[in-house]
């Protein structure tokens, strides 16, 4: 008996969450959780405030890191195997069908959400001092969650498969003095043939996941260095200037010597900075204890849920609608019309008008702009009402991309003229 | 100069040494990902003898992306298939005498010129020659104005 419980407490360490100091010591002493502060606001957990979009992206790239991994115990990256096992994890392994609707819904989800996740971000002015640092970490994580699609695009090796590839690289291949050069390195090629194959696979499968997930820490670090989530706008005064006599708040620091013994002292000065950091005087200082919440339960239910709603619509999609997959790749016939990967469709659709400016040039400077936003917008005003002009231009490039994509997807028929979608071709 | 200055100008030297180190480093890895073995399909290759190719349709071989045109009873020349906007592989079609692209639409006439379409240069003439054992061997390294023909004598 004593030996069971001897090994409960090794793996609990903390007193009953039912306690004060046992729901600080979850927090603090836990690797995974103690990315979160012990203590919340409420409003950053409004629903109407984050969407959760941030979140949601991370549970899809958790689901994703899964569910690729278990594809690669039976795809091999050549082109005389990687239909084949295509097929084979369509129509042999249990579940193979499932696992890799689930990897393929997944990845176009994350692209959404994550582009939503940034618009909610620039919305509402979150980007702004101090922050600047971790909106630059977020426009390469956007980048990368495209990269990865981009290259797990190519490895079903169908005739999607290859003539997207086929085509975005040549798009790339428009940018001057790098282009050709970058594309040859990349296809380890001067077509998408077995070399392509095994560099998208090693980028796809090792090198993009890896950076991603240093990014992902990264990301979620500065969230914590920049003092917490940014206050909802709509709650700004109440930050800025808390009402005269009233503290930071500070729960009575329990320093009861630990039961445990020997663990005592390191223990409770764990606890005591944690609380020092709810009144660290970076943070938004609170007017109220009344907003203020534990992140256990408070945080971690609410996280929880997220999870269980984006896992629970990701089952559903997955076993709904079945991922495409057409013949083997034939690099003699172009299928027609011959498409990108959709979130790439609004490029396409330029390149369609000219390939350096469409294809290069405006992505080029939507990224730079992206990219510089947080440094030349140094206004400190973040209520939306407040910056109706860069909300106004921000929606409209965003809305300009979407009907672009919406065309180069449903209105471009064989040999990219304009038709309707309900007309048969 | 004192010895506090004496040292600190070392170890900008030595600093910078390292900045070079690094950047010639980096110069040696970018050249670790570039391909030096190629398994592609050749870019100089025999397509086959001149009776293959009927007279009139430029026909198309697949593996290498390239049409065989024979526009004349003794006259051979080869087009690439590639379309210089981005790489998708054209079609040829007889009704209008014209090459289609799939993408986005460039049309080229029988020549290679760019009728409609986003794409920035006419397709590409290669070099044909006569190999020793008869056959056509297509050079792609060779690009050739579009009106150099092997003429084959019978
Ligand atoms: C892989 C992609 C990404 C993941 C997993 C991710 C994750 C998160 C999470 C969990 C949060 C916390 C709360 C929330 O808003 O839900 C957050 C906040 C934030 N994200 Fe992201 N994010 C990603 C991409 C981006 C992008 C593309 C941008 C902008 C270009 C961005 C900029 C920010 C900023 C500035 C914050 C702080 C917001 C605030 O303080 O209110 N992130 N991110
Ligand atoms: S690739 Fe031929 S028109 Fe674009």
């Amino acid at each position: 008996m004593k030996l069971l419980r001897d090994i409960w407490r090794s793996y609990r360490r903390r007193d009953s969450v039912a306690t004060t100091k046992g729901k600080l010591q979850l927090v603090v002493h836990s690797l995974w959780l103690h990315i979160h502060p012990a203590k919340v606001h409420r409003s950053h957990f409004r629903l109407t405030y984050t969407w959760y979009l941030g979140f949601v992206s991370f549970y899809l790239f958790l689901i994703l890191v899964a569910t690729g991994v278990a594809l690669m115990f039976y795809y091999r990256p050549t082109t005389a195997f990687a239909y084949q096992d295509m097929k084979d994890l369509e129509f042999a392994v249990f579940l193979g069908k499932f696992t890799r609707n689930m990897h393929r819904w997944g990845a176009h989800a994350m692209i959404i959400v994550v582009v939503l996740h940034m618009y909610r971000v620039y919305f509402t002015g979150s980007y702004k001092k101090p922050r600047q640092l971790n909106w630059v970490i977020g426009v390469a994580l956007l980048l990368l969650t495209l990269l990865l699609s981009f290259t797990g695009y190519l490895l079903p090796w169908d005739q999607l498969a290859f003539w997207a590839i086929t085509v975005g690289t040549a798009i790339g291949a428009y940018t001057p003095w790098l282009g050709p050069k970058g594309r040859e390195i990349l296809l380890g090629g001067h077509t998408v043939g077995d070399a392509a194959l095994i560099r998208f696979y090693v980028l796809h499968c090792v090198a993009l996941p890896t950076l991603t997930t240093l990014l992902i820490m990264l990301h979620f670090w500065r969230i914590r260095k920049d003092g917490g989530l940014s206050p909802p706008p709509s709650n700004l005064r109440e930050f800025e200037s808390p009402a005269p006599g009233t503290r930071p708040v500070a729960v009575a620091i329990p320093v009861a010597p630990h039961p445990g013994g020997t663990a005592t002292s390191a223990s409770a000065r764990a606890v005591a900075v944690a609380l020092e950091e709810v009144s660290e005087a970076r943070a938004p200082r609170y007017a109220e204890d009344k907003d203020i919440a534990f992140s256990y339960p408070f945080a971690f239910y609410r996280e929880g849920i997220a999870f269980l709603i984006t896992f629970a619509l990701m089952i559903v999609a997955a076993m709904y609608w079945n991922a495409p997959l057409e013949e083997l790749a034939n690099p003699a016939k172009t299928p027609n019309p011959s498409k990108a990967p959709w979130y790439f469709l609004g490029v396409q659709e330029l390149v369609s008008y000219s390939a350096l400016i469409g294809g290069v040039v405006a992505p080029a400077l939507m990224v730079i702009a992206l990219l510089v936003i947080p440094y030349l917008d140094t206004r400190d005003v973040r209520a939306p009402s407040k910056r109706k002009w860069g909300i106004w231009i921000f929606t409209l490039v965003t809305l300009a991309n979407v009907v672009f994509i919406v065309i180069g997807t449903f209105f471009r028929g064989e040999g990219w003229k304009l038709v309707w979608p309900w007309a048969s071709p | 100069m004192n010895r506090r200055s004496f040292f600190f100008s070392w170890a900008k030297a030595g600093a910078a040494a390292l900045w070079t180190a690094g950047i010639a480093g980096t110069a040696a890895a970018v050249k670790f990902f570039q391909p030096m073995v190629s398994y592609e399909p050749p870019l100089s290759f025999k397509a086959g003898v001149p009776e293959d190719f009927p007279v009139g349709t430029p026909t198309l071989l697949p593996e290498e992306n390239t049409f065989i045109v024979r526009d004349r009873e003794r006259g051979f020349r080869a087009c690439s298939a590639v379309c210089t906007h981005l790489g998708c592989t054209v079609r040829w079609s007889s009704g209008d005498q014209r090459f289609y692209c799939p993408c986005h639409g460039s049309v080229y006439d029988a020549e290679g010129k760019v009728i409609d379409g986003p794409a920035p240069r006419p397709l590409d003439w290669y070099e044909v020659t006569m190999a020793k054992d008869g056959q056509l061997q297509v050079d792609k390294h060779r690009v050739v104005p579009r009106d150099k023909r092997l003429i084959v004598e019978s």
